[in-house]
């Protein structure tokens, strides 16, 4: 019988980084105010879920059941198409960026991988202003800070995953998974 | 690939993605044709219009907001900071305070989004409702207020670009 690709104990783990994702959007309020801020918390968590199932399409399938789990609770205010894409875009974008960087306990590549993965959810809301016809940005910086918000909260997302990464591999939990697996 | 390779090729994708929006933005703004109402004022990409019983009398602009103080609330619903313009200090900025009654009708719409929100000027003119624009992630303006019709995400009206006052 053919192998499935993720199994069954994998899908489970990723569902939870999933639902832990939307609890985390919902649940975290920091009180910055700044565009991106929640990228701290997302990108650790779909880090670390890319680290716990090694597997291409594993911070994907978190991105696209997060995605979906988030639309349906009616998070988001562009809508749930928006949201779904916004949430799945972060997952994608993260698979593609470590097809180059692979090694996510580095924390360079790490917060690389945090900052290309979250900018993607910047492209879909902006991309959504454009075709349905939103205004120009009011304040012509606001796009250069919005931008610049979403990498620099993507990378310090991405580097706490790292430092997750690392902390659970000292703890030996990556040896019990290879065991449940 | 030698890691640092690596590393510079995703910072250099990075920095690419970032300048592709920025240049598509300025692209979008240039494209943006400045509206002239039939009165003398002539609006510029990404300023707001202000109507008033059917003229334009002036074009919100970026440059504006220097001018104002800010404002700011927690909101109720999510515990979110809205910090921005109070409507009042806008309008007041272009119209006589005695051109506006109290039952003066204000309506601030969203063509984008199908959404607006109407009220008078007794309600935006009461510091106590803060009824102010707050500066949004992608640089446009959203209505929000503390009053019972604007207090949720759902009735805020997101990227505001066109505000009409009408005398009764």
């Amino acid at each position: 019988m053919k192998e499935k690709y993720f199994s069954t104990f994998q899908l489970i783990l990723l569902a939870l980084f999933a639902s832990l994702v939307v609890v985390a959007k919902i649940a975290l309020k920091t009180p910055l105010r700044l565009p991106g801020h929640s990228g701290i918390f997302w990108m650790a968590l779909i880090i670390v879920a890319a680290a716990v199932v090694p597997k291409k399409g594993a911070a994907s399938l978190v991105g696209i059941t997060s995605g979906f789990l988030a639309a349906f609770l009616g998070l988001g205010d562009f809508g749930a198409l928006n949201t779904f894409l916004s949430y799945s875009v972060v997952g994608i974008g993260t698979d593609l960026a470590m097809l180059l960087l692979p090694n996510t306990e580095n924390l360079l590549a790490a917060g690389l991988v945090g900052a290309l993965g979250h900018i993607g959810k910047f492209i879909v809301k902006y991309l959504f202003g454009v075709i349905t016809g939103a205004p120009v940005g009011f304040v012509a910086l606001g796009l250069l800070w919005a931008i610049l918000g979403y990498v620099v909260f993507g990378a310090l997302g991405g580097m706490l995953g790292a430092m997750v990464i690392s902390a659970l591999r000292r703890a030996g939990f990556f040896a019990y998974l290879a065991e449940k697996r | 690939m030698a890691q640092k390779n690596r590393l510079l090729i995703a910072l250099v994708i990075l920095i690419a993605i970032s300048g592709v929006l920025v240049a598509a933005d300025m692209l979008r703004r240039q494209a943006q044709p400045a509206l002239a109402g039939n009165t003398a004022v002539t609006l510029t990409a990404g300023s707001i219009p202000i109507y008033m019983d059917g003229q334009l009398v002036a074009g919100f602009s970026p440059g504006d907001l220097d001018q104002l103080k800010k404002a700011s609330f927690i909101e109720a619903a999510e515990g979110v900071k809205q910090e921005g313009w109070m409507l009042r200090d806008i309008l007041l900025l272009y119209i006589p305070e005695e051109e506006l009654r109290p039952d003066t009708q204000i309506v601030v719409s969203s063509s984008s989004r199908g959404k607006s929100a109407q009220l008078t000027w007794e309600e935006v003119n009461t510091p106590e409702n803060y009824v102010m624009f707050d500066l949004a992630n992608r640089g446009t303006l959203k209505l929000v207020s503390v009053m019972e019709k604007l207090d949720e995400r759902a009735e805020w009206v997101q990227d505001s670009d066109r505000i009409e006052i009408s005398s009764p």
